[in-house]
């Protein structure tokens, strides 16, 4: 049975590209749906700009995709609720100011 | 400005360089000429990714490309700036120096023919920026430019995984794999030739005795190779080197160096050339250098335009 635990710790393994720390640290992912073997992931990214949204967007897939008894991912990116830094969890800012970015 | 032996005895005790008073004359004289390799080799850098643009496939993945050469752009940034710092005329360096001069590495100055050779420009070459920059970072005794490279060894890395990423999901199709082995099989040599004359054709180094770096050319040369051929068997693609355990190094399959044609745009494998060849193949640069030179002022200049029109 896959659960949405499961599907939040496969998640948790997809990395910003720009800055390798994972996308759910840094607060893109707005909600889950799991109904049987499919998932329904809602995610947003900083910025309209982002450099590297199909790229995430291809990540996620093949992270959750890769669930044993996920039979299809579907990928939404949503704008509302808008991202703010205050999403991001403490280590994540932590970490993104050892590298020089403020946040 | 102090004697080359007082500052050997300091740099012996851990002192970090911070200002011109600190350094000896040969010490901001190498520091000049390392920093500008660097400035000059980001900056170029961008005009083949630039050019290349015109073979990524999505819109997004155009932008992730966009931010990589904001990114260099950065990178030559600090590292002209520094120059400033230490008196050098960056104005003339960029704007009015001869495109011969500037110093980048040779393939800076070719053009790519596809995406596959633009991904494996970011998966080796900036991969030899990381591990160059990386020796830098660890190990450079001056201080401004170590605590600069902080944000520059973290972009390198996205740098590095966009071309992985990217060839990960190329070489899923038979064409697709093709065309990256091609790609690797002349670029992954011009990675070799990044790193420079070997180690027994060196005399001395001054730059490892000022600890300007920490490690020599063969030393990151095979730190290179290590991690490129790692990732290149993760995806199942040759490169033209191997491990012999008897040295406990990697070594090339073929004699290397060998000759570069310009024209065929491939390596003549069955040609070896001496080091000084290829250090004369540096000299004379590559095909596209005046080009990207020009392209450089040209923006400068349309740009000056437009300001004094009263536009920008
Ligand atoms: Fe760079
Ligand atoms: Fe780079």
């Amino acid at each position: 049975m896959v659960t949405e635990d499961l599907v939040w710790s496969a998640l948790e393994t997809v990395k910003d590209p720009e800055v390798p720390v994972s996308i759910v640290a840094l607060g893109l992912i707005n909600g889950i749906a799991l109904e049987g073997s499919e998932v329904a992931i809602q995610v947003t990214f900083t910025s309209l700009g982002c450099a590297c949204m199909d790229w995430i967007v291809d990540d996620i897939k093949a992270a959750v995709g890769a669930l044993q008894e996920i039979s299809s991912v579907h990928v939404d990116v949503v704008w509302n609720d808008p991202w703010t830094k205050e999403r991001m969890t403490v280590a994540a800012r932590n970490q993104l100011g050892k590298w020089g970015i403020q946040a | 400005m102090i004697s080359n032996e007082e500052l050997l005895e300091k740099l012996a005790n851990g002192f970090v360089v911070e200002t011109e008073d600190d350094m000896s004359e040969d010490y901001r004289k190498l520091l000049v000429q390392t920093l500008t390799i660097t400035a000059d080799t980001e900056l170029i850098s961008i005009f083949s990714i630039l050019d290349a643009l015109q073979y990524v496939p999505t819109l997004n993945r155009r932008i992730t490309e966009l931010a990589i050469i904001q990114d260099e752009l950065g990178h030559a940034h600090i590292a002209y700036r520094l120059l400033r710092l230490l008196g050098v005329d960056t104005d003339y360096l960029i704007y009015e120096r001869e495109a011969k001069d500037f110093r980048n590495p040779y393939l800076m100055d070719l053009k790519l023919n596809n995406y596959a050779e633009l991904l494996t420009l970011h998966a080796l070459l900036d991969r030899a920026g990381y591990v160059l920059l990386g020796d830098v970072f660890h190990h450079t005794s001056y201080g401004p430019w170590k605590r600069a490279l902080t944000k520059v060894d973290a972009e390198e890395g996205f740098h590095v995984r966009n071309g992985e990423s990217g060839l990960r999901a190329m070489v899923k199709t038979a064409a697709g794999r093709q065309q990256v082995q091609a790609a690797v099989d002349w670029m992954f040599i011009m990675g070799l030739d990044f790193f420079g004359m070997p180690d027994h054709l060196k005399k001395r180094s001054l730059q490892l005795d000022f600890r300007l770096k920490g490690e020599t050319n063969d030393q990151m040369r095979q730190r290179w190779m290590k991690s490129a051929v790692g990732f290149l068997d993760s995806i199942q693609i040759q490169a033209p080197v191997h491990w012999d355990s008897e040295s406990d190094s990697y070594v090339t399959d073929f004699p290397y160096p060998c000759e570069w044609d310009t024209d065929q745009r491939r390596w003549q494998l069955d040609r070896p050339v001496t080091w000084q060849d290829v250090l004369g193949r540096f000299r004379t640069h590559g095909p596209y250098r005046r080009e990207y030179v020009e392209i450089l002022r040209r923006g400068r200049e349309s740009y000056l335009a437009l300001r004094g029109g009263g536009v920008a």
